[in-house]
């Protein structure tokens, strides 16, 4: 441990030292305005520390006796975390009102959270991964539960239970691998199973070559499961939307998830990368993304809420992005084991912005007229032109129609499933597309087919509507021109040692 | 004698048992011990791997400081679960799970 | 030229789009006359530049900048970048310097529309995305402007959307440019499906000169990017299209058959031309249907009455023309004909507004004695008459000359055949441009809207069915605020047109009487070397290979005294022809009875309208087909679908019942699926 390890986690140390700090001055002075914005302007620090950090990119990427590894794909979610966190944030000014009380402790939370997620993100030990995955799941649980309503407390109380058993799947599975290859290190993980590969250790009949790393590997993609509601781990994912807070819903539903996909790309390109390994998870994957994305779809349609309608849509979109965890390239040329991982991350932060707009143009007219029914955005296009301009261009990302960012992510997850001999996945991919399409619509021919219920005019806050602005201007730029987008994205999954290698 | 494989299967059937507990108990506390009890069924695990497997003595520690992680986690995460049911004991009389269906479908 | 110089040719227009359609619409718009002053400014920051680049190209020959990857996955490639070649050269030259002159143009015939900064957003989107194509190194790029270039049209030629007549046009433009597209589409995709590489235009040409493309494949690739060109330049059979373009405001149609929509087809075809060159079959069915549209077109406009229609056929006439040189493998001609003729139809289209500002009708029946109120109208209409003519020495008569020539010396059957299509239409030519003259400057005033408005009501009760002819909208009916300026009925207010219209229309006339003669002498002229225009357009030796030494052949069109003369002479003959029919500005001519049903014939526009409205959709399609299609829609395929939706909504609602809140379901769900995953991996796994 020395001064290189603390520069290297530096990110994850000031996010955690922001969310006290939080704490502390809202303690301290109780205004809970002076915290958010002093939280926003806080998290200036991570960010510049990551970008640095990107920028010097170190030849030695492990903290900490290999507990984590501060490597461009850490710091790539690192950066994503703190812009979502502070559009959450920024979403919850005027929300905030509807809290009991602790409007200042929203925002420690929030922070507290999001450190864990960045730990997560650049976690390489399963220790780690176990502390970070509950530092990030239990202030979600605490926020989920903040409104006064009976629905916002059984909507932390859901999730907290069933977070609470999937950990559990998920800590037995990690017992496992531990007692199988006698490490908690992902790359000693990797340097084990290619010993026991090479010394005939292996029994080819049964799957990941043996009984303990099968129940090991299958309890812990479980567990992940949860987090990435994919079916049919996602149930609790409908009623915690429609039951939480707007602002800590979108925190989930942005950040929650691509913490969990970092995290399982990192487990399984580090530790489980060999190609025995990966055709056995690939193929758990495909059926999961299958499975996730049409039940999703299918259960959205007949929905009334659009709370709980964007829960459902986040299942199915967490459906098409299982295709590029799927997509493991058989044929081992050269680069081809680059697109499946590539197409995941490009995906969750092109999702990022785009359900960050829709989820901070909900806000910003839910904050007004208290309906959160889709027949609650009638006329919206005529009452909140701006508003609904920015929610539609985000609901059309969704979508994934071009010249937005939903349509490119779209394109390199089939690419990369259709590269890999995954046509069929590809195929089933397009179909559900084509499914959500109705239902997205559907809230878009609301706000601009239908008349307004009132002529009341809604403006949109200034800072809300930057936030929006952002989020939509993203969506629109990295459907038009995706490269630069699309460049970070290689070079993060490059880092991993999996994807380098092949 | 006692072997390795005896705690596996003793930590098993507890992580059986607590997984029974959670989907098959009424009240909102008894769940929130059926989960105590499957964490605790990981940590029997892993102190027989730390104990038992012919491991180097560094990488046998690790089962032992993961336990001690998750018996440290558990605590918070009963901490927040308490909260929770507090409030709802508060706003509607009773903690049982199976009236915590305001929202489906 | 930095590449970012280049860049900026489209991003100017582009950025003036952003700043109309996005600032000053919705913010400003009761300034919305800086929405014409913004526009105008890009334009011409866009002229310059592109003067810059053909000098650049002039010192340096053509210069493709390095191929970019606008998306670079493994296995997804697809690049972009900028290729500026004398081709491009020209092109951005004529595009730009067209549109801003019709930009300036409409700063006066706009005023007052109440659609003035919608119509500008337009027309920078429009300029914009013509440029990207002439930039465009990519053919996916290309592909995307091109269709960009289509959309712009769509919406300008519906600009005045609420007219029925309008609206309808625009969409026939839209979907039947779209039929052609579809084969430029299947091209696009094959070059795709061949490993991405060939979507770089300099590595299709170096892959061309290397021998790797087979015959039959530039065959087939030819003709689909052929189809694109038909659909997009109004060849015959998708020219249906154009005369019911009109329906836009004046200045939009200038600028459509001058230096865009139109002249994209022939661009596309000389920017493949290496390619398509490779194939006998694809170049004479180029030649063919260049040839017989040259003709075709022209004797529809031997009848029309509509000044604008008139226009309409003669650039249909005059495509085909660059499309037959470029078939009999003329490719010096094709573009320098290209590029005359832009001036000089921009102009003839932008007087013919200035007409109708004056008449407030297209209708030449209507018009008659204009000449005496507006004497520079009437002036620079006869030089773009002349130069449409080919008369000695305006811009037309050389380039036109060199088709011909071009024609002759291919030699092959096709060849002479095409040379006397080509030359029939130059008496037609003669004949439509002058009789339009005529019909409208000479004879007395036979009372324009007015008149036409009282002959509507009479012939039909209620005057707003009565058909597509009823002028520009300039206030006839359309109700959007625009005739305030020409009173409420298409407003005949018989004056010249005010010194912002007048002006772009005298640089066009210098243009069209020396866009020929001081471009490509046919011998050097002072500082201008002989056939400079000819030895520029072939100076692109780096990306152009295999083409170079034919195209140097065609760069030298020995200027033929004899063909000159005989053009020349048929031209004279068809002014004549008009002066004796319509000299004293008839407004129609009693023919002998053979000639009147060919006269009707024409009028119908040889009922290729009917043709596909009635026959081939209607009765063919619908009827029959469809009869067929119908029967098994209804009892198979709209059972299927209707099942298909039932059943996905009916699953939805049953499968939202497993949703039902007990947090203990979930779980149990959970614990499911942990044991589904395993089973599955005993049973199937390994």
């Amino acid at each position: 441990m020395g001064a290189h390890d603390l520069w290297l986690l530096s990110p994850q140390l000031a996010m955690a030292a922001l969310a006290c700090t939080a704490l502390v001055v809202d303690l301290a002075t109780g205004r809970s305005k002076l915290v958010l914005w002093l939280s926003l302007i806080g998290l200036v620090i991570p960010a510049a520390l990551s970008i640095a950090l990107w920028a010097a990119n170190p030849a030695d990427t492990l903290v900490f006796f290999g507990a984590a590894s501060v490597d461009r794909f850490s710091l790539f979610f690192t950066l994503l975390f703190t812009g979502v966190a502070a559009a959450v944030i920024v979403s919850a000014e005027k929300y905030a009102s509807r809290f009991q009380e602790q409007r200042g402790e929203f925002v420690g939370l929030i922070l507290a959270s999001t450190t864990g997620m960045m730990l997560l993100a650049s976690a390489n030990e399963l220790i780690t991964i176990y502390v970070s995955l509950e530092l990030t799941a239990l202030p979600v649980a605490a926020l989920l539960a903040f409104l006064r309503e009976d629905r916002s407390a059984e909507a932390g109380m859901k999730f907290l239970i069933l977070s609470g058993v999937s950990s559990a799947l998920l800590l037995y599975g990690l017992v496992f691998i531990f007692g199988f290859t006698g490490t908690t290190r992902l790359d000693e993980i990797f340097a084990r199973i290619g010993d026991l590969q090479a010394s005939g250790g292996f029994d080819s009949t049964v799957p990941f070559g043996s009984y303990g790393l099968l129940l090991g590997i299958a309890l812990a993609i479980s567990g992940f499961a949860f987090k990435l509601a994919a079916a049919p781990f996602q149930m609790w994912v409908p009623d915690a939307y429609e039951g939480g807070p707007t602002p800590v819903v979108a925190f989930l539903s942005v950040a929650s998830k691509a913490a969990g996909f970092a995290v399982v790309l990192r487990i399984l390109y580090s530790a489980f990368g060999s190609p025995e390994l990966a055709v056995e998870w690939s193929a758990l994957f495909a059926v999961l993304a299958v499975v996730t994305m049409t039940l999703g779809n299918l259960m959205a349609l007949p929905q009334k809420n659009v709370k709980r309608l964007l829960g459902y849509s986040t299942i199915s979109q967490a459906g098409f992005m299982l295709i590029g965890l799927a997509a493991v390239s058989a044929n081992t040329s050269a680069g081809s084991l680059v697109a499946g991982p590539q197409s995941v991350v490009f995906y969750l932060a092109g999702y990022a912005f785009t359900n960050l707009a829709v989820f901070l143009g909900v806000i910003a007219i839910t904050n007004r007229t208290n309906d959160n029914t889709i027949a609650g955005f009638a006329g919206m296009g005529r009452r909140a032109p701006v508003t609904a301009l920015l929610l539609a261009i985000g609901l059309i990302s969704l979508l994934g129609l071009p010249p937005t960012v939903g349509f490119m992510s779209k394109i390199f997850v089939f690419n990369a499933a259709v590269n890999s001999g995954l046509a069929w996945l590809a195929l089933a991919g397009v179909l559900n597309s084509v499914i959500s399409a109705y239902y997205y619509l559907r809230v878009i021919r609301a706000m601009y087919m239908e008349a307004p219920t009132s002529d009341e005019r809604i403006t949109l806050d200034p800072s809300l509507g930057v936030a929006t602005g952002i989020a939509a201007f993203g969506a629109v730029l990295f459907g038009v021109a995706p490269w630069f987008l699309l460049r970070a994205a290689e070079i993060a999954v490059r880092s991993l040692s999996g994807v380098a290698g092949s | 004698m006692l072997e390795l494989v005896h705690l596996q299967v003793l930590s098993a059937a507890l992580f059986s048992i607590g997984l029974y507990g959670v989907l098959a108990r009424r009240s909102a506390v008894l769940v929130l011990i059926s989960i105590e009890l499957m964490l605790n069924a990981v940590n029997v695990n892993l102190i027989g791997l730390g104990a038992f497997a012919d491991r180097p003595a560094e990488s046998r520690v690790f089962g032992q400081i993961l336990a001690i992680f998750v018996i440290t986690i558990s605590a918070a995460e009963l901490g927040l679960a308490f909260a929770i049911i507090l409030k709802l004991f508060r706003s509607r009389g009773s903690v049982n799970t199976d009236e915590l269906n305001l929202m489906k479908w | 030229m930095t590449e970012a110089l280049a860049w900026l040719i489209i991003l100017l227009p582009l950025a003036s789009f952003v700043a109309v359609a996005l600032v000053i619409r919705p913010f400003f718009n009761r300034w919305s006359i800086a929405a014409g002053w913004v526009t105008i400014a890009a334009i011409a920051g866009s002229f310059v530049l592109s003067l810059v680049a053909a000098a650049a190209v002039f010192n340096d020959g053509s210069i493709a900048y390095p191929s970019r990857q606008w998306i670079a996955a493994p296995g997804l490639v697809i690049p972009f970048g900028i290729l500026l070649d004398p081709l491009t050269a020209v092109m951005l030259v004529v595009a730009s310097g067209v549109s801003l002159l019709v930009q300036i143009y409409s700063q006066g015939y706009m005023r007052g529309d109440r659609g003035y900064a919608r119509y500008f957003a337009y027309m920078s989107l429009f300029t914009a995305s013509m440029l990207g194509l002439v930039l465009a190194r990519s053919i996916v790029q290309m592909f995307f402007f091109w269709e960009l270039v289509g959309l712009c049209s769509y919406l300008l030629i519906g600009f005045w959307f609420t007219r029925p007549a309008a609206a309808a046009a625009a969409k026939k433009a839209f979907l039947v440019t779209r039929l052609g597209d579809f084969g430029f589409l299947l091209a696009v995709l094959y070059l795709f499906f061949q490993g991405g590489e060939l979507l770089d235009v300099p590595t299709l040409y170096e892959a061309i000169h290397a021998g790797l493309i087979a015959t039959s494949v530039a065959t087939w690739i030819g003709l689909g990017i052929f189809a694109g060109a038909v659909g997009k330049s109004a060849q015959f059979p998708l020219h249906t299209w154009l005369p019911d373009a009109m329906e836009g405001p004046t200045p939009v149609s200038a600028l459509i058959h001058a230096a865009t929509m139109v002249a994209a087809g022939v661009f596309l075809v000389a920017r493949f031309f290496p390619l398509i060159e490779l194939s006998g079959t694809t170049m004479d069915v180029i030649a063919l249907i260049g040839g017989f549209t040259a003709v075709f077109a022209a004797s529809m406009g031997l009848v029309a009455n509509d000044i604008k229609r008139v226009m309409a056929y003669s650039t249909v006439s005059q495509l085909g023309y660059m499309m037959l040189a470029l078939g009999v493998g003329a490719y010096i001609p094709a573009i320098f004909h290209l590029f005359t003729h832009a001036w000089f139809k921009a102009l003839l289209f932008l007087s013919a507004g200035s007409v109708n500002h004056a008449a407030g009708t297209f209708d030449m029946r209507y018009m008659g004695g204009l000449r005496k109120y507006m004497p520079a109208t009437y002036a620079v209409m006869i030089i773009g008459g002349l130069s449409l003519a080919g008369i000695f020495p305006l811009a037309g008569f050389w380039s036109k000359d060199e088709v011909l020539v071009g024609a002759l010396e291919n030699g092959s059957p096709v060849g002479i055949m095409t040379f006397l299509l080509g030359l029939i239409a130059v008496l037609m030519t003669a004949f439509y441009m002058f009789r339009a003259v005529f019909m409208t400057f000479h004879g007395s005033w036979r009372g324009g809207a007015d008149a036409e408005a009282a002959a509507n009501a009479s012939a039909h009760p209620a005057p707003q069915a009565a058909g597509g002819h009823a002028g520009d909208g300039h206030g006839d009916g359309h109700g959007d605020g625009h005739g305030d300026e020409h009173g409420s009925h298409g407003g005949v207010h018989l004056a010249e047109s005010p010194l912002v219209m007048v002006l772009p229309m005298g640089i066009l006339a210098a243009a069209a009487i020396f866009a020929g003669i001081l471009v490509n002498p046919p011998t050097a002229l002072g500082p201008i070397e002989k056939h400079f225009f000819g030895e520029y357009a072939a100076h692109n030796k780096p990306v152009f290979p295999t083409h170079e030494d034919a195209v140097r052949a065609g760069a030298e069109p020995h200027f033929n005294l004899v063909i000159a003369l005989a053009s020349t002479a048929l031209a004279v003959a068809g002014i004549g022809l008009a002066y004796t029919f319509y000299g004293r500005g008839q407004a129609s001519v009693s023919l002998p009875a053979p000639l009147a049903k060919v006269h009707r014939v024409l009028t119908r526009k040889y009922y290729f309208d009917e043709l596909y409205e009635r026959v081939l959709v209607n009765n063919l399609f619908y009827r029959r087909f469809s009869a067929a299609f119908e029967w098994i829609d209804t009892n198979w395929i709209d059972g299927f679908n209707y099942r298909v939706t039932l059943w996905t909504e009916r699953s939805g609602r049953a499968l939202t019942h497993l949703q039902n809140g007990q947090i203990q379901a979930y779980g149990t769900a959970i614990a499911l699926g942990v044991l589904l995953t395993l089973a599955a991996y005993f049973v199937w796994g390994a």
